[in-house]
């Protein structure tokens, strides 16, 4: 982990996907450290003074490419009183503190990668997929990604930049309530109802006894993901989590 | 702007005053004042910085700490720079992350071997003890006081698993030969850069070139904050270990008075512990306490702006005092980088040549009569102190060039607190003894 450090950043834009699920792009006063990605930050919403004690904050999974250090992106959902204040006092042009990087959870794998994103939990995996390159051997990339509702598929773009530019990553997306958008018939990429699943994916998997396998989003969907790969005898090591409290 | 901003702004202006009237510039007298071999050099932003973080109260490491690690990890290239209370604590962390349980198979366990030399400063050596490690001792080169790569290759055995070795007075080791043989038999490689900050070896800073690297910010050394050290690497899992190992043998990373930095504090499995047990009191090693102040890290912040030119200023009046002994080669060996280094120099070493007809002793003494501060190359040979005496190790090729330096080095000043005045005054010094003057008088 490289030496975290404390910036006070403008909030320079707050998107907002509906269903209080929000994308904030930060603007650091001095760029950002060097990061990685599925790193995250913590953001605090009351004033830090750098000669005292670091206030209240909640970490959020960094979504913007570790090579543009100028601007930080994260996207949350409100789910408790944290999240809600975040939602009511944010403002464009206001000021926030945060300080990173943190986080072992980065993709490292040298061998073929399997992801699984659910809702927010995606955030952990985009500065990935948009640093990601078409592999030199033969390497593949599965992505299975779902949320409740297509229009909740936030980052959708980069996934579908990623994918025309990587032929070698596979993307399954999952919705669980709602229409398939008719923009996606004939896509490349597979659509199917319902929440993530190993099962849907499976047959995706070329070598599933020598890829990694990386989870993010909400702790049920983790704890069935995971517990899904160990009853199809994937090694332990192999389970990477990125454990959201 | 708030009653207590505007009071620490009357402070600091204050402080700058007093700076003036307490350390004012004065000519050197010689015969009086010391030409000192080292020491703290610094201006009002030294005092500025400490007074206005002791204003904080926050007392452990905080904002200066944060910086200092920053903009040191930055100046060197490298992830991380982990601030400890000295260069000592540093090579104990150093060695001792090693032998962590993360690092698997490639751990470090009692009884294997690390390759070193005896002619140095004791905590060089100590950690490798500590750790039930078995020290290997090859021999130094006679003039840059490092170790003689030939025999480093020679001394690897099946146990061998680690190089640690300082880069002598700043003069940086065989880099190539070391990194060669490091990458051969996959040995860990710790960089002591505790008296070498600044050097470069092919261009590169060194210790940037080992798994971990240590630095010294005791004033004797190229910048200071009176005690400090600091763990570089650019490995962040062993970045973290290391942390671990200076803060208590903790699990979690949180700087002091924060929590929850993980953001996962209660939801958890380490061992048998209870699920979701505090993270912020799981151990993971067993560690120690060797963290700084916020003082401290930041007296150290105004000294990193003055490290390029206390560089500089080394290797000017190393190369000044080269110039001004260079007739007295005969009778005393000059030191000497090695090939592809620049050292950012700690000292200027001399070894008394066989057959000078005169002693080591003899000199010394006349320089010390003179107000000149010399030191030993540390320990000279380690093997020979009361507390390694009975130590398991290896020795490899013999230590004659080692016992060499016992009997016969001693190093003088090059810091940058020596003025050109100090820099004539060593030089007639010299001068008068190899004149036949004696120790007794100016
Ligand atoms: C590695 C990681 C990455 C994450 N990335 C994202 C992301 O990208 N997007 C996203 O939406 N969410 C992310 N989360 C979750 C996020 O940090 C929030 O915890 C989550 O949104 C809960 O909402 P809340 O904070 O409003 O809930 P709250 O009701 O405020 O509290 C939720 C939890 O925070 C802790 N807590 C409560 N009060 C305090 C307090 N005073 N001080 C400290 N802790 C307290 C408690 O453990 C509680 O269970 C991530 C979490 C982790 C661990
Ligand atoms: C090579 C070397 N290593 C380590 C140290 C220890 O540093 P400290 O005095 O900060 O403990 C020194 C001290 O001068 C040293 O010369």
């Amino acid at each position: 982990m490289a030496v975290a450090q404390k910036l006070q950043c403008a909030v320079e834009r707050i998107v907002d996907h509906g269903e209080h699920v929000y994308t904030l792009v930060l603007r650091p006063d001095r760029p950002a450290p060097r990061f990685r990605a599925g790193q995250f930050l913590h953001l605090a919403l009351d004033p830090y003074d750098p000669t005292g004690f670091w206030p209240e904050s909640r970490v959020f999974s960094i979504a913007s490419s570790p090579d543009d250090r100028s601007a930080v992106r994260v996207t949350y959902a409100v789910h408790g009183q944290f999240t809600a204040r975040m939602e009511s006092e944010i403002r464009e042009g206001g000021r926030v503190w945060i300080k990173m990087p943190y986080g072992d959870f980065v993709i490292d794998s040298p061998g073929d990668v399997v992801l699984f994103a659910g809702g927010t939990g995606i955030s952990a995996f985009t500065a990935y997929l948009e640093a990601l390159s078409p592999p030199a051997s033969d390497r593949s990339y599965v992505l299975g990604y779902g949320a409740r509702t297509a229009e909740l598929l936030i980052y959708k773009d980069v996934v579908d930049r990623s994918a025309a530019r990587v032929p070698a990553l596979d993307v399954t997306w999952f919705v669980e309530t709602g229409a398939i958008p008719s923009s996606r018939i004939g896509d490349p990429t597979r659509w199917l109802p319902g929440r993530v699943s190993v099962a849907a994916l499976w047959t995706q998997i070329r070598r599933p006894r020598e890829s990694d396998f990386y989870i993010s989003g909400p702790p049920a969907m983790l704890a069935a993901v995971a517990a899904d790969l160990r009853a199809r005898q994937v090694a332990p090591e192999a389970i990477h989590i990125d454990a959201w409290e | 702007m708030s009653a207590a901003s505007v009071l620490r702004e009357q402070i600091l202006s204050l402080v700058r005053q007093y700076h003036e009237a307490q350390f004012p510039v004065r000519p050197f007298a010689p015969g009086h004042d010391l030409a000192h071999y080292a020491g703290r050099v610094f201006d009002a932003e030294e005092l500025c910085h400490l007074v206005d973080s002791s204003l904080d109260f926050f007392l452990t490491a905080n904002r200066y700490a944060e910086r200092f690690e920053a903009e040191f990890s930055d100046y060197l290239g490298l992830s991380d720079a982990l601030l400890v209370n000295s260069g000592s604590s540093a090579n104990l962390v150093a060695v001792t992350s090693l032998t962590s349980p993360k690092l698997g198979e490639r751990r470090l366990k009692p009884g294997d071997e690390v390759l070193t030399v005896a002619a140095g400063f004791p905590t060089t050596l100590a950690p490798i003890l500590q750790n039930s490690l078995v020290p290997v001792f090859v021999d130094v080169n006679l003039g840059d006081y490092t170790a003689d790569p030939n025999r480093l290759a020679d001394a690897i055995g099946p146990k061998t698993r680690a190089i640690v070795m300082a880069h002598t007075l700043g003069v940086p080791f065989d880099l190539d030969a070391v990194g060669e043989l490091a990458k051969k038999h996959d040995l860990w490689l710790i960089e002591d850069n505790c008296d070498a900050l600044g050097s470069r070896y092919r261009d590169r800073l060194t210790g940037t070139f080992g798994h971990l690297g240590t630095m010294s910010f005791y004033p004797a050394h190229h910048i200071t904050m009176g005690e400090g050290g600091c763990v570089v690497t650019n490995d962040e899992r062993l970045a973290r270990i290391a942390r671990s190992f200076r803060d208590w043998g903790r699990d979690c990373y949180c700087a002091g008075g924060e929590s929850n930095t993980c953001g996962t504090r209660f939801s958890q499995q380490f061992g048998t512990l209870p699920h979701g047990f505090d993270h912020k009191y799981v151990y993971s090693h067993v560690g120690y306490n060797l963290k700084v102040t916020d003082m401290q890290a930041a007296i150290g912040c105004a000294q990193l702006q003055k490290l390029d030119t206390f560089i500089a200023r080394r290797r000017a009046n190393f190369d000044w005092l080269l110039n001004a002994l260079r007739p007295y080669e005969d009778r005393l060996l000059l030191p000497r980088a090695t090939p592809h280094s620049a050292p950012s120099w700690f000292g200027f070493a001399i070894t008394v040549r066989d057959g000078a007809g005169f002693t080591r002793a003899e000199l010394v003494r006349f320089l010390e009569a003179n107000r000149i501060e010399t030191r030993s190359l540390f320990a000279g040979n380690l093997l020979r102190h009361p507390a390694f005496t009975g130590i398991p190790h290896r020795v490899v090729g013999g230590l004659a060039n080692t016992d060499t330096v016992m009997h016969q080095t001693f190093f003088v000043g090059v810091y940058p607190g020596l003025d050109r005045a100090r820099l004539e005054h060593m030089a007639s010094a010299f001068a008068r003894f190899m004149r036949g003057e004696r120790a007794g008088g100016l």
